[in-house]
């Protein structure tokens, strides 16, 4: 049995042909959007202007990269998020908790489901998709009831509890980018350089055969969800800091558009397979194509078509991959 | 006895590697009860996947009813008269017992499906079959002798001429056994024919009426079976010439510590109540006939599977095994017959696969140590000659044989002192397969201990310094390499009513 192998040039190998196609899929579509609205859309300022209001999708793409690398999915994040936004916001105002306490809060909200999520999965082997859709319920009836479905706005810039806000733009250096960044470097090497990502990729790939090694998968599985709930729980802080106003019962926009990033960057719907980098350029190509949706005129609800068609095709691309190398 | 029904003459088939069929002949007439009898993989049922048109022979002719045919599949087959009863049963259990007698070809009336008519209809051939079954039951609530009555049923349904079961009494208790047995003489009686594979010894004596014996691809002979005995059909059945020499006395001292016990383990109906134990640098071989229980008993003991009960000791210590952690921690490693379902991750590198059980021994800090990573999976590709580019290909790329070295390198690596092969060369080509029996003697010489589940009786008797024999779930019997032949180890694999 000999494996036919393409020669691959060097620079190519190391950063990935996936990669270097997202790359130019980016820039031209940068390009066209920008010759399509005359101009508007070109400009550093229009660029960072754009990305303080998607970073927080950037942490859930991120966050849901390592529950599909385990092979799972996570159809909760965006109402998690959005739980944690509202529960955190809404005892900051009614009850006077503290900023960092609440900014804290938010973060463990995402943690507590996460370990919810990964719990049932992991342990009690109820199938991700299950789970998260029920979890996704719970988030948004929690969120509800607590709030008594009134929408809760966070401070704003001018107050003195609106510092918050600097995570995201700073007297114009962006800081939420910078964050991003560094936040997805560490993802990058949690996946590839640590035990951690070893075996969630491992089991994501071929779970009978790791935990025949001896190795205890149902406490890895559960970790890939600990650390996708830690990184919704994030989202959240730049969502409050982008939009400030948070309304109960919504929020499941957000998973489509969230997976959409991560698969496009070529992580695997059938788990053992994913990318970070990938992830990031996936979710910006995202993220700008709904900008340019709406530079160009069109309405939000073209989006989501939009964004729907794009998971499918992504998706199919990775399984006809697939198909040609069995 | 009727006339012919059925002949195949010369027919060949081989898949890349292997000549599973080697111009074998075989005749079935009306109305009678054929065994057709071999060890694992003697070619029984790819032959009769050449027949039912599930694969395509490369030679040879097959006569039906005096024309000559070929099947293109299972559904040319049935509706010429030949079907399958299978020995797994493939039934859905959630639909009643006429809708899976009629499923594929309902009866309608306009577009919707007539369930009364096909009760009846259930209930008619039933009652022509005497079998007592309610047509409108659900059928995972019958118990699996009724549902293999309903597989017969099924093949009758088609107006079948030519009846193969294919192993039908796996799954069955004595009295469902008898049960099955009245409804083949009523078969036989209708001068349908059949053909019986079975490795039960014992029935063959009471429901056949000739055996034809198979080996290694090829056909041996036909017999009488009132005119022979059970020792002429293992003869026939085991009487190859063996390539290697098989081994002649074991090299263990008899006093060699025991590194691991197993007393009275109980998983279920494939492992009951199996005890032996495992010295110190030998091969101790599981032999048996295809579902004895040897790979049950494996992973109940490696913990990859649940265990009713039973006690394990490793190194005279009792160890308490209730998942696969547990059992490498105590230095076992079990090397899966399955090795792309169960023992690599094909998707990952060599070196990743070799590390996957002592991960923790290869950390710098919280983050993996590539470069120690890197040297012992080359030391390993170098001691175990795999044939790889480099560490960092991925494990799918590599052939069969090399594969499994690097299931061996992987457990190497994390120094487990009891290895457990199960089928350790199936798939492996034959040079390839010495390099793998090299490897294990000079395991045991290094003082490593191995279960090798195999069914083959060469390799069986080439490897093992002793033999434990399992059948149907029960250890059936063990024997020093000095006294095993295969007549003795086959009488043992197969059942006989006491």
């Amino acid at each position: 049995m000999k494996v036919e192998k393409i020669k691959q040039n060097a620079f190519v190998k190391k950063v990935g042909f996936n990669r270097i196609v997202l790359i130019f899929v980016l820039i031209l579509m940068y390009l066209a959007f920008g010759a399509l609205t005359g101009g508007s859309f070109f400009g550093v300022s229009r660029i960072t202007n754009t990305l303080n209001y998607v970073y927080f999708l950037g942490f859930l793409s991120l966050g849901v990269t390592f529950v599909i690398a385990t092979g799972g999915i996570d159809f909760s994040i965006g109402p998690v998020m959005y739980c944690c936004a509202l529960v955190s916001g809404y005892s900051l105002i009614t009850y006077g908790v503290p900023m960092t306490a609440s900014l804290i809060m938010s973060v463990l909200i995402g943690v507590v489901f996460g370990v919810f999520n990964g719990y049932l999965v992991a342990y009690w082997k109820v199938p991700p998709f299950i789970v998260s859709m029920a979890s996704m319920n719970i988030a948004k009836g929690i969120a509800a009831v607590f709030t008594k479905t009134q929408s809760v706005s966070w401070p704003q810039s001018s107050t003195a509890d609106g510092w918050y806000r600097n995570f995201v733009s700073m007297n114009g250096i962006p800081v939420g980018l910078i964050i991003f960044l560094a936040v997805s470097v560490i993802c990058a090497v949690v996946l590839n350089k640590t035990k951690w990502g070893r075996y969630i990729l491992c089991l994501g790939s071929n779970e009978e055969a790791v935990r025949l090694s001896g190795v205890n998968v149902k406490k890895w599985k559960m970790l890939a969800y600990i650390i996708c709930g830690t990184l919704v729980g994030i989202a959240s802080i730049f969502f409050v800091a982008a939009y400030t106003t948070v309304q109960p019962g919504y929020g499941d926009q957000y998973n489509n558009e969230a997976i959409a990033g991560c698969v496009m960057g070529g992580t695997s719907m059938v788990g053992g397979l994913a990318s970070i980098s990938g992830t990031v350029i996936g979710v910006i190509i995202i993220s700008l194509l709904q900008q340019g949706i709406l530079a160009l005129g069109f309405t939000k609800e073209y989006q989501y078509i939009i964004t729907g068609l794009i998971v499918i095709a992504a998706v199919y691309a990775d399984v006809s991959a697939r198909r040609r190398k069995n | 006895m009727g006339d012919i029904i059925l002949t195949m003459k010369g027919i060949d088939k081989s898949f890349p590697g292997v000549h599973a069929l080697d111009h074998v002949d075989l005749e079935v007439r009306k109305g009678e009860v054929l065994a057709l009898m071999g060890e694992n993989g003697a070619g029984k049922s790819t032959l009769m996947k050449v027949l039912t048109g599930i694969y395509k022979k490369d030679s040879g002719t097959i006569t039906y009813e005096g024309k000559e045919i070929e099947f293109k599949n299972t559904r040319e087959a049935q509706d010429a008269g030949i079907v399958i009863v299978h020995q797994e049963l493939n039934m859905l259990g959630h639909l009643t017992v006429a809708q899976n007698l009629f499923i594929g070809r309902e009866f309608k009336k306009g577009i919707r499906i007539d369930d009364r008519k096909m009760n009846e209809e259930a209930k008619k051939l039933f009652d022509r079959l005497n079998v007592d079954i309610d047509p409108t039951e659900t059928m995972s609530h019958l118990t699996v002798g009724k549902q293999q009555m309903c597989e017969i049923a099924k093949a009758v349904s088609f107006d079948a001429k030519v009846i193969i079961f294919d192993e039908p009494s796996a799954a069955l208790t004595e009295s469902e056994i008898e049960e099955m047995f009245k409804i083949i003489r009523d078969l036989k009686k209708k001068d349908i024919a059949m053909v019986y594979i079975s490795h039960r010894m014992d029935e063959i004596k009471v429901i056949t009426d000739r055996v034809t014996v198979m080996r290694d691809g090829a056909y041996v002979g036909t017999l009488i079976t009132e005119e022979c005995t059970k020792e002429d059909i293992i003869n026939m059945m085991v009487g190859r010439v063996i390539y290697e020499e098989p081994k002649t006395e074991s090299a263990v001292p008899k006093d060699a510590p025991v590194v691991l016990k197993v007393e009275h383990l109980n998983a279920g109906r494939m492992v009951q109540d199996v005890s032996f134990e495992l010295r110190k640098g030998e091969i101790l071989g599981f032999s048996g006939l295809m579902g004895a229980g040897r790979t049950e008993t494996a992973r109940a003991l490696f913990g990859a599977d649940p265990k009713e009960s039973g006690d394990i000791y490793v190194n005279g210590k009792k160890v308490t095994i209730n998942n696969p952690q547990d059992a490498v921690n105590c230095g076992i490693g079990y090397l899966s017959e399955d090795r792309k379902r169960y023992g690599i991750v094909v998707q990952k590198t060599v070196a990743e696969n070799t590390t996957m059980a002592s991960m923790q021994d290869f950390m710098n800090g919280i983050f993996i140590d590539k470069k120690k990573e890197t040297e012992i999976a080359d030391k390993y590709v170098e001691a175990l000659a795999t044939k790889t580019p480099g560490v960092d290909q991925l494990v799918v790329n590599l052939s069969g044989g090399n594969q499994q070295k690097v299931v061996i390198a992987k457990w190497l690596t994390r120094n487990s002192d009891i290895l457990i092969f199960d089928e350790p060369t199936r798939g492996i080509d034959v040079g390839a397969k010495n390099e793998i029996y090299k490897l294990m003697n000079k395991l045991v010489e290094e003082g490593k201990s191995i279960i090798m589940i195999s069914s083959e009786m060469t390799e069986i008797l080439r490897m093992s310094d002793r033999i434990v024999v399992m059948c149907e779930g029960k250890k059936t019997g063990e024997l020093d390499i000095s006294e095993a032949k295969q007549e003795t180890i086959m009488n043992l694999a197969t059942r006989e009513i006491e």
